[in-house]
């Protein structure tokens, strides 16, 4: 077996550079509205697609099929179920995780789409596909209109809200 | 959709596949350059216009990587293109100097593919973290390894895919390595060492992903006339092949990949090919994760969904087996700048289709061959088809 050794690059003779750049995005016209849904109602919103008979979460200003405006918001359901998951061990910089991270993907009942979001009050081991799930929410004094105005999304506690449309 | 003009592949170039090399990007690339262009006979005079792929800037640091390496790749004062399309970009770029071509506006390319991920610093994980939409993903804290894990353990989920399956991937291409020049990890492991090695995300363990690397690769694209004064062997374009799925990865089932069998089936009916599995001797399914081989191999529609972990298991994807798979070593054995790791696969089907693979040669006189790689965030595919 002859793995390669992981070598320091700053062993071959070099320049150390650096390449600061800050950023602001705009949410944009349909992030706007969602974000503003989330942080004031807690709420969950989406865009739906007349022609091709979709909800669209998170929500957007076009739909990438027929490519028609979308103007049609609606409130989705805030729970969903774990299309797959993953257990992180490590930190993006390979180091140990004091407490592994649970990263879900949580398709939303009844629309087309959801989020990639963490999983909380649940032990890794109890995880499942297909696991129906709530997401969690920030007091409303802390929400400040972003994704991590949900906490994380837990089991779901009660049965599921019948079918919004 | 077909083109009047074909197009053959004359050279090829790689160089060494290494975590940290001390070349720069352009000195990378020129050595790659250099050497498809010594395997044709031919020389940057001969050349008409360039076509460089590289991916995300951040990994060589330099904003406007493609204008850094134009030098290295044999560019000055010739017609130049960069093309990028994330980790789909090493066999896209060939497809992109096809049409150069196939179009009739240029003889011959030179196809030139780079990447330095050891110029990021302390590690290029932290370039990964900047792919993702800014406001619904990044404030999430993704990371590229992560989203791989959830996108194993769904296929792993929907066909009841057992670790010990895909191991064998990892082993297959790792010992495959061991008979190319160019490898950074070649390994003689097994399917234990694979299980036993330190789980980072699960279900991704250590020996199952592909290392960072430097590297280039490169290859001489001629039309059919210059061809068949050049050389006796060509190796034809015959298909190529490229698309993209939905942008919002929530809106796909990750279990199969879609823009793969997109891709496949465009270079399949340029080329003709009705019957993938009978018609295509060997292939090079991108490998960055020892799953995606398998994941890969049912998008190129090389069997059923959720048949390939069966055929890895049967021996049908070694070396000797009836449809070889990574002869080359792969990512996982060769190296993954990614880039010209997309490009080296291409070089290998160019290399097994004259017979010139040396110790990795399949048997059987191999006539057709096809390339893939996978790129952008999980969901563009670029297919290549080359044909003796
Ligand atoms: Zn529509």
């Amino acid at each position: 077996m002859s793995l390669e050794k992981i070598g320091d690059p700053r062993d071959l003779t070099h320049w150390m550079g650096h390449m600061e750049t800050d950023y602001s995005y705009t949410y944009g016209i349909a992030g706007e509205k969602f974000f503003k849904e989330l942080k004031e109602n807690a709420k969950i919103m989406g865009t739906r697609c007349k022609n091709c008979n979709l909800i669209y979460v998170p929500p957007r200003l076009f739909c990438e099929r027929c490519f028609e405006k979308l103007d049609t918001w609606e409130t989705v359901s805030k729970r969903g179920s774990v299309h797959t998951y993953t257990i992180a061990n490590i930190d993006i910089d390979g180091s140990k995780l004091k407490k592994p991270i649970i990263w879900a993907m949580i398709k939303i009942d009844n629309v087309h789409g959801g989020f990639v979001h963490k999983l909380g009050e649940v032990d890794s081991k109890d995880v499942e596909i297909g696991m129906h799930v709530e997401a969690v929410f920030k007091s409303r004094k802390e929400r400040e209109g972003s994704m991590l105005d949900i906490k994380y999304f837990r089991p779901a506690k009660q049965k599921l809200e019948k079918a919004l449309r | 959709m077909f083109a009047k003009r074909r197009v053959a592949v004359v050279g090829a170039g790689l160089t060494l596949f290494r975590r940290n090399l001390k070349e720069t990007g352009r000195e990378l690339a020129f050595e790659a350059s250099k050497m498809a262009l010594d395997s044709a006979g031919l020389t940057r005079k001969d050349i008409d216009c360039v076509t460089l792929g590289t991916a995300p800037d951040a990994f060589d640091g330099i904003h406007m990587k493609g204008e850094n390496l134009s030098d290295g790749a044999g560019a000055y004062r010739k017609p130049y293109t960069r093309v990028f399309v994330g980790g789909g970009t090493g066999v896209f770029a060939p497809n992109a100097g096809w049409w150069h071509v196939a179009s009739g506006l240029f003889d011959t390319c030179l196809v030139v593919a780079e990447e330095k991920m050891s110029s990021c610093f302390p590690h290029p994980q932290y370039a990964f973290t900047t792919i993702f939409d800014p406001i619904m993903s990044r404030p999430i804290g993704m990371n590229l390894v992560w989203i791989f894990a959830i996108e194993m353990h769904r296929y792993m989920h929907v066909h009841g895919i057992k670790k010990e399956q895909i191991a064998l991937v990892s082993v297959k291409n790792k010992g495959n390595a061991m008979d190319h020049p160019c490898a950074q990890l070649p390994a003689k492991i097994t399917v234990e060492d694979v299980l036993n090695s330190e789980t980072l995300v699960h279900p991704v363990q250590r020996l199952d992903i592909s290392p960072t690397s430097d590297g280039a690769a490169a290859l001489v694209l001629a039309s059919e006339k210059v061809a068949k004064e050049i050389t006796d062997d060509p190796v034809w374009i015959d298909g190529v092949g490229w698309g993209i799925d939905s942008t919002y990865w929530t809106n796909r089932d990750l279990y199969y990949p879609k823009y793969v069998e997109c891709a496949a089936r465009m270079a399949y009916k340029m080329a003709g090919i009705k019957n993938p599995p009978k018609e295509i001797d060997v292939a090079e399914p991108y490998d960055p994760f020892d799953y995606k081989e398998l994941h890969h191999m049912e998008g190129l529609l090389l069997c059923k969904k959720g048949e390939a972990p069966k055929l890895t298991e049967e021996g049908v994807t070694q070396r000797d087996g009836d449809l070889p798979i990574n002869p080359s070593g792969g990512l996982l054995g060769v190296g993954n700048p990614i880039a010209a790791a997309g490009l080296m696969k291409v070089c290998e089907i160019f290399w097994q289709l004259r017979g010139e693979a040396g110790k990795r040669q399949v048997p059987g006189d191999p006539r057709t061959g096809v390339a893939q790689a996978w790129g952008d965030l999980m969901q563009y595919g670029s297919v290549i088809v080359l044909r003796s």
